[in-house]
């Protein structure tokens, strides 16, 4: 059935929400950004006396979850919640807006429920509704369902770089010609069992979290949503839609050295990333800002800071999951707004926590501070566990 | 294409044992922690005998190796071979590597984090299966998971066809997956949706299954052509679940459409696919005979429907039918329903 059309539409994004510890919506998350705010507490949701990582970003329930009149709403995973906010300001901006697909990553759903519901396993009193809410769909179709969108939900899990998988091939879908109106994006709820398994691996740190620093010893996590309405660019001119800005460029790639420990060479972020510009019809010179996967382990930095090293020369790189933790599933997403922000704004998120450069890293790391700047691309990248990696490029309405 | 089933791992063997009426055998699972037994169909230890050894199926969990005999049996299977630089690989999973998840959240909670394995953790991650078979063909492209209940493999089938839209990839492997465990047989008991354990002859309530399926989805022609995928919809309530089926039927054309492979599995999918399908469209269930392996259900149902269309027979109903196409529906048990239709390559 496929026709390998040779269709390449020009891609919209004409709405874009946003729910994260910087903040809720566009305009707190951007005041975060330009503030440098760090936004990593201490874990409330559950126990870490006997982890060594004691913090992460957190959303707040109190403003979260709101009020929840009815009994049905309180059944609901809090993941579901992030998605309702992160619609709702997509539909603010972009009410006409009505997705042929919803193309989402997450890498965990509503594991807490999966939690709750082992704990309670042989002795106490199981929640059916633990078990209906938890699987990764769910949540996005209650998020449809509140704003009665009848969109199918492809879900996507490519572990960490899911957010970033999801939006390239919603834009390359639109692009392509196979739908006219995508909702895409990223979510992911912080769970006992996955701060523990990054915990195990050594790979969260018991201090700040410091991209591409010299002195930099792990990731903390974070949660939340984000979302971008795609548009066929053409149809949203027509219609008069408020341009945010354009996805321009998409790349994938699969890094078979190992489950959870990228190519030390950084071929497989290199990959990714000269697809997407390549896709882009870009040169690397021309992109002018890269909101990096930036985790802060020794590894993954390595081996992107190489992959940066090797394609650009001194383009300002930071990592923003030293404000706000890694969301996972939902980084790519709200990275991708991030770099949206900053191309509209036009400034350069800062890399906080930043205090000695990585001698074997060569980068010009937005060092504590947000920077005011010009440019016209931005790069985000996302990689994951399984060898999962995902660039997109955005560009400035 | 090629499968791993209950009832054994040869498409054509298993094929002929559908169509004998048989079914894979009951076994009993008993849940370590409640005690409360389940009714289960595992795949027998020989259907996976043939998968080479590989550094990376050490210690990975069943659905790893499920995945990976059914999509290197499904390269084996293609008249034409693909060029692994231009395949991308689509996973369809619904619950995942859930016996390792669950024994690590185990250790967690009986002796404290410090007791968490770090080797157990990676192969709780949703893409770990797809992981491990990207590393066993050395395929460095495109390669996606994608997660959801019954109809997720309707859904990855979906984002294979719109990855064969690019110039850069020929061919996608699509693979569905699922192991059994009693953590999510628990959780169907009291969803109760699964079968009463003392009445295994009963046809209501779910029996789980486990396996992969998988199929080479080509842009060269092949012996069937995927004529229509429907990405389906949600339903917000079970009582939908006929009426927006029967729109996603009509909007695949029943029009020469004889046969429907169905995604019935004993609970309220039964009645809802039922009332959707026109009278003339006989309606089979596989998962009578193999169970519901819920992500790698709607590839086995794919593959049935491959040989539906190849024999002119339908296992369990007499005569054969007249050449056209085989709708496939995908409905899963939370929300998610999808369809497609398949033709032989005369047909189109």
């Amino acid at each position: 059935m496929n026709s390998r059309t040779k269709t390449q539409r020009r891609v919209a994004i004409v709405g874009a929400g946003i729910v994260s510890p910087l903040g809720f919506g566009l305009r707190e998350t951007s005041q975060s950004l330009q503030t440098a705010k760090d936004c990593v507490s201490p874990v409330e949701a559950f126990s870490v006396e006997k982890t060594r990582c004691k913090t992460a970003g957190q959303i707040a329930d109190s403003v979260l979850l709101g009020t929840r009149p009815n009994r049905r709403d309180r059944r609901l995973h809090r993941a579901s919640y992030m998605l309702m906010h992160a619609l709702d300001e997509v539909l603010c901006r972009a009410p006409q807006f009505r997705p042929e697909i919803a193309i989402v990553g997450t890498t965990s759903g509503g594991m807490s429920f999966g939690e709750n519901f082992y704990r309670r396993l042989g002795g106490g009193e199981c929640a059916a509704a633990w078990i209906a809410n938890y699987p990764p769909q769910k949540q996005v179709v209650d998020a449809l369902e509140k704003f009665g969108i009848d969109a199918p939900a492809q879900i996507i899990a490519n572990a960490c770089a899911s957010g970033t998988n999801a939006i390239g091939h919603a834009f390359a879908s639109v692009r392509g010609g196979r739908y006219d109106h995508v909702l895409t994006g990223g979510y992911d709820a912080l769970s006992e069992l996955v701060f523990v398994g990054f915990d195990c691996l050594q790979a969260s740190t018991m201090e700040k979290c410091r991209p591409f620093d010299a002195g930099r010893s792990g990731m903390v996590l974070g949660e939340g949503a984000a979302l971008l309405a795609l548009e066929d660019f053409d149809s949203a001119v027509s219609r008069g839609a408020d341009i945010l800005g354009e996805v321009v460029g998409y790349g994938i790639s699969t890094d078979n050295h190992h489950i959870t420990q990228p190519n030390p060479d950084g071929s497989g972020p290199r990959r990714a990333i000269e697809q997407a510009i390549d896709d882009a019809g870009l040169r690397p010179d021309s992109i002018g800002y890269i909101n990096a996967h930036g985790t802060a382990t020794v590894f993954n930095d390595a081996a992107e800071g190489k992959a940066i090293m090797q394609m650009f020369n001194g383009v300002p790189v930071s990592s923003t999951k030293s404000m706000m933790g890694h969301s996972l599933g939902a980084a790519g997403a709200i990275e991708a707004v991030i770099t949206l922000l900053a191309l509209r704004e036009q400034f350069l998120p800062p890399n906080i926590n930043f205090r000695h450069a990585d001698p074997g890293l060569k980068l010009n790391v937005v060092a504590n501070e947000a920077q005011k700047a010009q440019f016209a691309y931005g790069l985000s990248n996302s990689f994951g566990f399984g060898g999962a990696n995902a660039s997109i490029v955005l560009a400035k309405a | 294409m090629s499968w791993v089933t209950p009832l054994g791992s040869g498409v054509d063997s298993v094929w002929e044992r559908l169509l004998e009426g048989a079914s894979a055998e009951i076994e009993v699972l008993e849940n370590g922690q409640t005690g409360a037994r389940y009714l289960v169909h595992r795949v027998p230890p020989e259907a996976t005998k043939n998968l080479p050894v590989n550094p990376r199926l050490r210690r990975a969990s069943a659905i790893s190796r499920f995945a990976a005999v059914a999509g290197l049996g499904a390269l084996a299977d293609a008249k034409e071979k693909p060029d692994l630089a231009r395949t991308a690989l689509v996973f369809a999973i619904s619950n995942g590597g859930v016996i390792y998840t669950r024994r690590f959240f185990a250790e967690i909670v009986k002796s404290g984090a410090p007791a968490a394995s770090p080797l157990l953790f990676p192969e709780t991650v949703f893409n770990a299966p797809a992981s491990h078979l990207a590393a066993i063909l050395a395929i460095e492209g495109a390669s996606y998971t994608v997660v959801g209940d019954g109809a997720v493999g309707i859904l990855a089938l979906k984002l294979a066809d719109d990855l064969l839209e690019s110039p850069e990839i020929d061919a996608c492997l699509v693979v569905g997956a699922e192991e059994v465990d009693s953590l999510v047989c628990e959780a169907y008991r009291q969803w109760r949706l699964l079968r009463d354990p003392e009445k295994p002859a009963s046809k209501r309530g779910l029996i789980p299954s486990e396996g992969a399926g998988a199929v080479l989805l080509q842009t060269a022609r092949g012996d069937y052509e995927i004529s229509r995928i429907d990405a389906g919809t949600n339903f917000f309530r079970r009582s939908e679940a006929g009426v927006k089926l029967r729109r996603i039927i009509d909007r695949l054309g029943t029009e020469r459409a004889s046969c429907c492979i169905g995604s019935g599995n004993g609970t309220f999918i039964d009645t809802a696919e039922k009332s959707a399908i026109p009278e003339h469209v006989r309606l089979y269930y596989p998962k009578a005979a193999l169970g519901d392996s819920i992500g790698a259900s709607v590839l086995w149902q794919l593959i049935v429907a491959a040989q539906v269309l190849r024999t002119g027979r339908v296992p369990t109903m007499a005569g054969s039918l007249p050449p056209g196409k085989v709708l496939v529906l995908g409905c899963g048990l939370n929300q998610q329903m999808g369809g497609l239709a398949l033709c032989s390559d005369g047909e189109k």
